[in-house]
């Protein structure tokens, strides 16, 4: 074949679209597109509305909505409506709940996956998943009245031994615990466990068999595995669950709310105190009697907590994302 | 070549007398010490375990770890005792929970419980009269009207995301898992926020069903959505291949097959917002009679019953919580069950493929 | 240089495995002399390497797995009391059909990921990481990127990677299940010759789907084969040069002429 000393056009690109093949198609493509839309019109509404709301509480109270930590509900024209207090319990109690239930969480998935026979195996995910599917409202109520009683005994204890240490300090040890961050946040971490179990058992049983055989080809034991392959590459998506269960924790309501002695003031770390609050409890706790401008009030608390948990997920989904090469998808 | 069928031994499980006896020793002498510490000096039982028996166990058996493997063996032996004293601790709590509903709940559960209601009931009435029939139907009315609109739209939101080639469709599947996220307290508060905003919505059931809303659908799009992935792309092709148009072969032949998906993705939703308490004490007014109108007027739901009657001094009424606690218990169990059910059926959950298997 | 350690002979005698109730290789009585290369063919399923597993102990990982038989390393049962798994695996490396380097560690890590697994010692990093390179003949590729992630690599590197961790833990036996199914001619004839001057310095196992992988790197050969419902077990095994070319029973003569397999 001869050359030609005429170069052949670049080759054009053809445009090639899977699109809709007749009317038919046009119809369920527009209406399951309408329908995705609506998770962007959910939170768009609830968004706008809360603002809304929240917007007179918002711009009477400036900053310190957040920051302060008074609320006078007594003159209904002289508000002062600050959620300090609030929120740092809800952070702290969260994060007594975490602290607790990961390495719970993460030792019962780890005994899943990696130690029991198939058998016990698929018997414990069962169970462990219907837990995740309990109501917070019977956590709360055997919270209420099975656990505050055996928990305020633990604080006694770790009051007595260990309460020099600032955290565990309390002014009053004679009036007991009930109320304390510290329980409450015992009760968040038996709400949350089973779905940070459930997601770092999935995790697990879904890493690469051909890493773990390849680690323990080399000579690795149980323990070097687990800490230098096991977790290392799971990490991205234990942190994810791990970050879920806060986000769950934070907005968490009614398992605590009877448990909680919600009280005023800053409860700074001093978790066996009976003092502090949190925000979901505090918004159910005064909207029955509230007027209309102490409502407003509450919805910008609640507008603060979606911005929170909304936070939250985004960053545990950048993180799972990141770890995804490694996940087998 | 012929075989004479012999029984397989595992020769690595061929254990070694002494190490029996001492992994023995390792996990009784702590438990009899333990016991032994209560009895004597009446210690709570449960601080003695995270006090003496736990420690006591762990040295133990990294002890005899350390004497059959060295290092590595104490490691191990530590990690194995870790994790099942955690597990073992995690069950227990968990476990509690189920006891104390069963038991505390039992006392109250009768025909009586389930069918009537609780008007002409107080604090202090035996629990001869009155029940949660009211509550269950006000449930059942509230969460019916949710799922009717949820499920729908939660399924084709997952279509959308698993048959259309729109590139925002992460911006989708990220919003959404966003939504999931929301707390129920402030779903309540939106649709108060509605509520106070004007006339046309009153707190009713039908209020309570929009707060749920938000809430079933993320569990349903994201259920429904693994269950269409797991169709296997091929039967798509082959329908396409033949000629139909997205939707028919979408309908007749990806539908059907995902079919038990989709339903589990229904009972899962359901299983979540039939618990909700806190948007419905936010949009909904509490009954003690029974209301079948969710569009007007006050209506008893089984997570408000618990609510309302969490908190009482009366005997009877704590009873009925416990009771009204063991309904919704069971209701939960009972949608969660056919789900798995209906998931096995249909393999929901991809089981990794068992590499060491070989050939 | 660190001095290695001497290549040992490897021996099976009557191993026989079960899965469960099912026994899928009967009596194999195999020896693989030291610094020799021995490779094990035959058709899918006849378990291969479900037997390449049972030289170093991590067959018995299997839920359902059974054995019969024994193992000797130098004379010694691996199976015995005076050995355990993790002993067996430092002495015994395996690499495996699919790179599998540790993706949450860069090339380096992952060559001393080994020595850190089973807890020994580290003595020099730096040149034990560059010996083991070499050894795989993958240093130059690499020299220069030690610190990058491990999955950044080709899949042909990946694997000599692979070998290289492997390597670090300076094997009396490295068994190769497959080693170069999952790559590319280029990197496959790369391997081979790595495999061939690896072997004088240790005893290698291999087992391959490709026959003519078997007659270049391998100085003997074990044919194995399963007829249907029966355990697999070992036709014939010799020298690869008889195997192949005057082959003593006609199953072998037929697979290696390709009549089927």
């Amino acid at each position: 074949m001869s050359e030609s000393s005429v170069t052949k056009p670049a080759p054009v690109r053809r445009k090639l679209s899977a699109g809709p093949l007749s009317t038919g198609d046009k119809w369920f493509f527009r209406t399951t597109s309408i329908a995705a839309s609506f998770a962007f019109v959910l939170v768009a509404l609830v968004l706008i509305f809360l603002s809304l709301k929240a917007l007179p509480a918002l711009q009477n109270q400036g900053i310190d909505f957040i920051f302060g930590n008074v609320w006078d509900a007594g003159d209904d024209n002289n508000l002062i409506m600050q959620i300090g207090p609030m929120l740092w319990g809800s952070l702290l109690i969260a994060l007594i709940g975490v602290l607790i239930a990961t390495p719970m969480a993460i030792s019962m998935a780890y005994l899943i996956v990696f130690m029991l026979n198939s058998r016990l195996a698929k018997v414990a995910t069962t169970l462990v998943d219907l837990l995740a599917a309990l109501p917070s409202v019977i956590i709360g109520l055997w919270g209420f009245y099975v656990f505050t009683p055996v928990a305020d005994q633990w604080a006694s204890i770790l009051n007595k031994y260990l309460g020099w240490i600032p955290i565990f300090q309390v002014e009053n040890p004679e009036y007991g615990f009930r109320g304390s961050p510290f329980i409450a946040g015992w009760i968040v971490a038996v709400m949350i466990v089973p779905i940070i179990t459930s997601i770092t058992r999935e995790i697990f049983s879904q890493l690469d068999k051909d890493l773990i055989n390849g680690a323990l080809a080399l000579g690795g034991s149980r323990l070097s595995v687990f800490r230098k392959v096991i977790l290392p590459t799971a990490s991205g998506g234990v942190v994810g669950g791990v970050l879920l269960g806060l986000g769950r924790a934070i907005g968490e309501t009614v398992a605590i709310f009877y448990v909680l002695q919600i009280s005023f003031d800053i409860n700074l770390g001093q978790v066996l105190e009976t003092r502090g609050g949190a925000v979901a409890s505090w918004i159910l706790a005064r909207f029955g009697e509230a007027t209309a401008n102490e409502q407003s009030g509450l919805m910008a608390a609640g507008l603060v907590l979606f911005i929170i948990t909304l936070i939250i997920n985004s960053i545990a989904n950048v993180i799972v994302n990141r770890a995804q090469p490694w996940r087998k998808d | 070549m012929t075989f004479a069928a012999r029984p397989a031994i595992q020769p690595w499980r061929r254990a070694n007398k002494k190490r029996i006896w001492q992994i023995v020793a390792a996990s009784v002498l702590p438990a009899i010490l333990t016991g032994a510490l209560v009895l004597l000096t009446g210690i709570d039982p449960a601080l003695a375990t995270v006090v003496v028996f736990l420690p006591s166990q762990l040295v133990l058996a990294s002890l005899v770890g350390f004497s059959a493997y060295g290092r590595r063996g104490l490691g191990d032996a530590a990690l194995v005792v870790l994790t099942i004293f955690l597990s073992a601790f995690v069950m227990v709590l968990l476990l509690s929970v189920l006891y104390s509903v069963l038991t505390e709940g039992a006392k109250a559960i009768s025909w009586q419980f389930f069918s009537q209601n609780n008007v002409y009931v107080s604090g202090t009435t035996s629990l001869d009269y009155g029940g949660v029939g009211h509550a269950i139907i006000g449930s059942l009315l509230v969460v019916g009207i949710t799922t009717i609109v949820a499920v729908p739209l939660g399924i084709s939101m997952a279509i959308y995301l698993t048959q259309s080639q729109s590139k925002i469709k992460n911006l989708v599947r990220t919003v959404t898992q966003a939504l999931s996220g929301l707390p129920s307290v402030v779903s309540g508060l939106f649709i108060l926020s509605i509520i106070t905003s004007g006339d046309f919505l009153t707190k009713s059931g039908f209020a309570a069903s929009l707060a749920l809303i938000p809430l079933m659908l993320p569990t349903v799009a994201r259920v429904a959505e693994e269950a269409l992935k797991l169709v296997p792309a091929d039967l798509r092709y082959a329908a396409l291949a033949l000629g139909a148009p997205n939707y028919r072969a979408f309908f007749q032949v990806i539908l059907p097959a995902a079919k038990s998906g989709l339903i589990t993705a229904l009972l899962l939703g359901l299983a979540r917002v039939i618990g909700e308490t806190a948007p419905l004490i936010l949009t909904l007014n509490t009954n003690n009679g029974t209301s079948l109108n969710p569009f007007e007027g006050a209506m008893a739901t089984l997570p408000t019953y618990i609510y309302s009657y969490l908190s009482s001094s009366f005997a009877p009424s704590q009873q009925r919580a416990w009771g009204a606690a063991l309904v919704l218990l069971i209701v939960v169990a009972v949608l969660f069950g056919l789900a798995r059910v209906l998931g096995r059926s249909k393999s929901l959950k991809t089981k990794p493929t068992n590499k060491k298997a070989s050939k | 240089m660190s001095s290695l350690s001497t290549a040992s002979t490897l021996s099976s005698e009557d191993i026989s495995v079960w899965f469960g109730e099912r026994q899928v290789l009967s009596d194999v009585n195999l020896t693989f002399p030291a610094n020799k290369v021995t490779a094990l063919i035959g058709p899918s399923g006849c378990g291969k390497s479900t037997f390449l597993r049972t030289l170093n102990r991590m067959h018995e990982l299997i839920p359902s797995a059974g054995l019969s038989g024994s193992v000797f390393l130098d004379g010694e049962d691996i199976y015995g009391e005076d050995f355990d798994a993790v002993t067996v695996r430092i002495k015994i490396g395996m690499v495996f059909q699919k790179p599998n380097p540790f993706p949450t560690m860069s090339i380096k890590d992952n060559i001393l990921s080994g020595l850190r697994l089973s807890g020994r010692k580290i003595g020099n990093a730096e040149e034990l990481v560059e010996t083991s390179l070499r050894r795989a003949s993958i240093w130059n590729e690499v020299k220069d990127r030690l610190n990058d992630q491990a999955i950044s690599l080709s899949g042909g590197q990946q694997q000599r990677l692979c070998i290289a961790r492997s390597l670090a833990m300076d094997p009396e036996v490295l068994l190769m299940d497959e080693p170069c199914s999952a790559l590319d001619p280029g990197s496959t004839r790369r391997i081979e010759e790595t495999i061939k001057e690896l072997s004088s310095s240790m005893t290698i196992v291999i087992v391959t789907h490709n026959m003519q992988q078997a007659q270049r790197v391998s100085d003997q050969t074990a044919f194995f084969l399963a007829d249907d419902n029966t355990p697999g077990g070992v036709v014939e095994f010799g020298a690869t040069e008889q195997i192949f070319n005057g082959p003593i029973d006609q199953r072998t003569n037929d697979y290696v002429n390709g009549h089927f397999g």
